[in-house]
């Protein structure tokens, strides 16, 4: 699978003049938008199933694809482990909540903090192997996490059956809803300020070209593991949030492989290496998984349902999108504006192709 | 005491050794080239240099200190730029952002503003261009975007590997003027070439190098009229 394309979103031009006026509209952008959800969450009765449970998704999953293309999209490195970091995440705050009497807020940024550190342990070793060597790699880290939990740390996790939280500690709707929609907001002003500096501009710069990087001074072992941190530490925090809401966590539910791979999926679907990419891809992600998570198709005697082909039937997308739009549906969106664009200026070719050119630096 | 100064390095890709027993040294304000045909180990030795290969035996001091165990990334801060075959620029990147990651590390990084003042100097073309993907550019602005590149850590040493490939001979003259330009303002020149003639015209010293092995040195006028180099490189 090769999901190791280049970060079609970067944007070409990045001069300064235009950066206050960009910088302005996403932070501000993302402010509102918060702030607007904010207060139909608090509006909203909490019984709402669109808003509360669909909606903490969204947003649950929306830090997760917006931290996982930091490393995976921005820096080219295709992760298949990141189950890893929403397991420990998950684990890490339901045991120090409940057997260390850790108030919430402190147990799962040690959560967060724990994935950040898991990260650097097999980070540095990984970042060694290029490509699908890495990619390959991190798929044995995930499973071999997920079999660590399952048995030989059974007396802490549960093993097999699972660990549950009282109810009592757990949070409430709304408290879920507000906290995933803050690390959402949370991770996207992160991936906007990583795209804009230093370390972003090394990460691209190194997953397009790593030798070039090398020798321009780009400590690129350095920068991956840096992101990969501060990746794992927002995947480490969903896992928090996500075991103080549904209360009943297992390896089979938080360190599974489908875990991992519904990020890089949601990534790719979006539009990986993009700013806004994650976001669509989480929505739509969480859309079909609702739609069509009891979906099922009865063909004579036979029934098929759809969460046992859903792999299958991913992968396939994944192929077709890889093959024919690897910028994904931000890639399809800019495709289309610029198609309206010439489509409305038709003539002079020079100025269509240099509109092309502008349109493509400017638009995310 | 030399700028560059490689002792004796041997060089391996996995089993296969590329060089064996490779010395030269390179003087402060001097441009040296290194010529040989393909598969010699030109772009080899220029690897080893900048620290993307590390030489099994032998040892690289540049400025005085050893920088032949360093990673490629800390090569840089010592003052090497290279500029690799190819160019390898970032094409979807602007020329200002492919110019800014020159600077990416040490105190470059600080001075980045005014060195890519003077860059934009040194080549008009790159200013007019500093908003465009530096893959629309043709071939001889992608070169000079490279070289730019380089400049942008404040070098002492700038090692050119193959500037001249896939440019026309105008734009080659172009490109060697650039290079005399930019060693007159007290930058070390390694320029690896197969463009022999050209790059005798502009050296004043020159190595030879043959399936990894130095076999020829001198001054380049002098290689320039050496029957053996006339008739392997020169085509008389």
């Amino acid at each position: 699978m090769t999901v190791v394309t280049p970060p079609a979103g970067r944007a070409a031009t990045r001069s300064r003049f235009k950066l206050g006026r960009e910088a302005l509209m996403s932070i501000g952008g993302a402010l509102l938008v918060g702030l607007v959800l904010a207060i139909i969450g608090l509006v909203l009765p909490p019984t709402n199933y669109i808003v509360f449970t669909l909606g903490f998704l969204v947003f649950l999953f929306t830090a997760q694809a917006l931290a996982w293309n930091l490393i995976g999209g921005y820096g080219g490195q295709t992760s298949f482990g990141h189950a890893t970091f929403f397991g420990i995440g998950a684990y890490a705050t339901a045991l120090l909540q409940q057997n260390a009497g850790f108030p919430p807020v402190i147990a799962l940024l040690v959560g967060g903090v724990l994935a950040a550190l898991f990260s650097q342990l097999w980070g540095y070793p990984l970042f060694r192997l290029r490509g699908f060597y890495f990619a390959i790699a991190t798929i044995g880290i995930g499973e071999v996490t997920r079999l660590i939990v399952l048995n030989p740390l059974r007396n802490l996790t549960g093993g097999a059956s699972g660990f549950t939280i009282d109810a009592a500690a757990g949070s409430g709707k709304l408290e879920q809803y507000l906290t995933g929609l803050g690390l959402a907001i949370g991770a996207f002003l992160i991936s906007y300020w990583v795209r804009n500096s230093k370390l972003g501009l090394g990460l691209f710069a190194l997953n397009m070209d790593s030798e070039a990087a090398e020798t321009l001074g780009v400590d690129t072992t350095r920068l991956k593991a840096a992101a990969l941190a501060i990746s794992a530490f927002i995947v480490g925090l969903t896992g928090g949030i996500y075991a103080r809401a549904y209360l009943y966590i297992s390896p089979e539910s938080v360190f599974a492989f489908p875990v991992s791979i519904a990020m890089v999926l949601m990534v790719v679907i979006g539009g990986i290496g993009t700013l806004l990419g994650p976001i669509l891809g989480a929505l739509i992600y969480v859309v079909i998984q609702d739609y069509l998570g009891a979906a099922q198709l009865t063909i004579g005697a036979r029934t098929l349902q759809f969460r046992d082909v859903q792999l299958g039937l991913y992968g396939l997308l994944l192929a077709l999108i890889i093959l024919f739009e690897p910028a994904g549906l931000v890639g399809l969106f800019r495709r289309m504006g610029r198609r309206f664009r010439r489509g409305r200026g038709a003539g002079g070719d020079a100025t269509a192709q240099s509109a092309v050119l502008n349109q493509q630096s400017e638009v995310e | 005491m030399a700028l560059l100064e490689v002792r004796g390095i041997d060089v391996f890709y996995g089993e296969v050794q590329a060089l064996w027993g490779v010395s030269f040294t390179v003087e402060r304000g001097e441009i040296v080239t290194l010529i040989g045909s393909n598969g010699a180990g030109k772009t080899t030795t220029i690897k080893t240099v900048s620290g993307i290969l590390t030489p099994a035996s032998g040892t690289i001091e540049f400025d005085g200190q050893r920088i032949d165990r360093l990673p490629a990334h800390k090569v840089v801060g010592y003052g090497i730029a290279q500029i690799p075959e190819g160019r390898r620029l970032w094409p979807e990147m602007s020329v200002q952002e492919n110019l800014e990651l020159g600077a990416y590390a040490g105190e470059a990084r600080g001075k980045r503003n005014e060195t890519l003042k003077r860059v934009y100097e040194l080549f008009p073309r790159l200013y007019e261009r500093r908003g465009q993907a530096a893959g629309t550019m043709s071939g001889g602005e992608q070169q000079m975007c490279a070289i730019g590149r380089g400049l942008m850590s404040l070098p002492k040493l700038l090692m050119l590997d193959e500037p001249s490939l896939g440019l026309s001979p105008i734009l080659v003259a172009e490109m060697f003027n650039i290079v005399r330009e930019i060693n007159s303002n007290g930058v070390t020149v390694l320029l690896v070439e197969q463009n022999v003639r050209h790059a005798l015209e502009l050296a004043s010293r020159a190595y030879v190098l043959e399936t990894g092995r130095l076999v020829l040195s001198g001054a380049a006028h002098e290689l320039l009229n050496n029957p053996q180099v006339q008739s392997a490189y020169l085509g008389f």
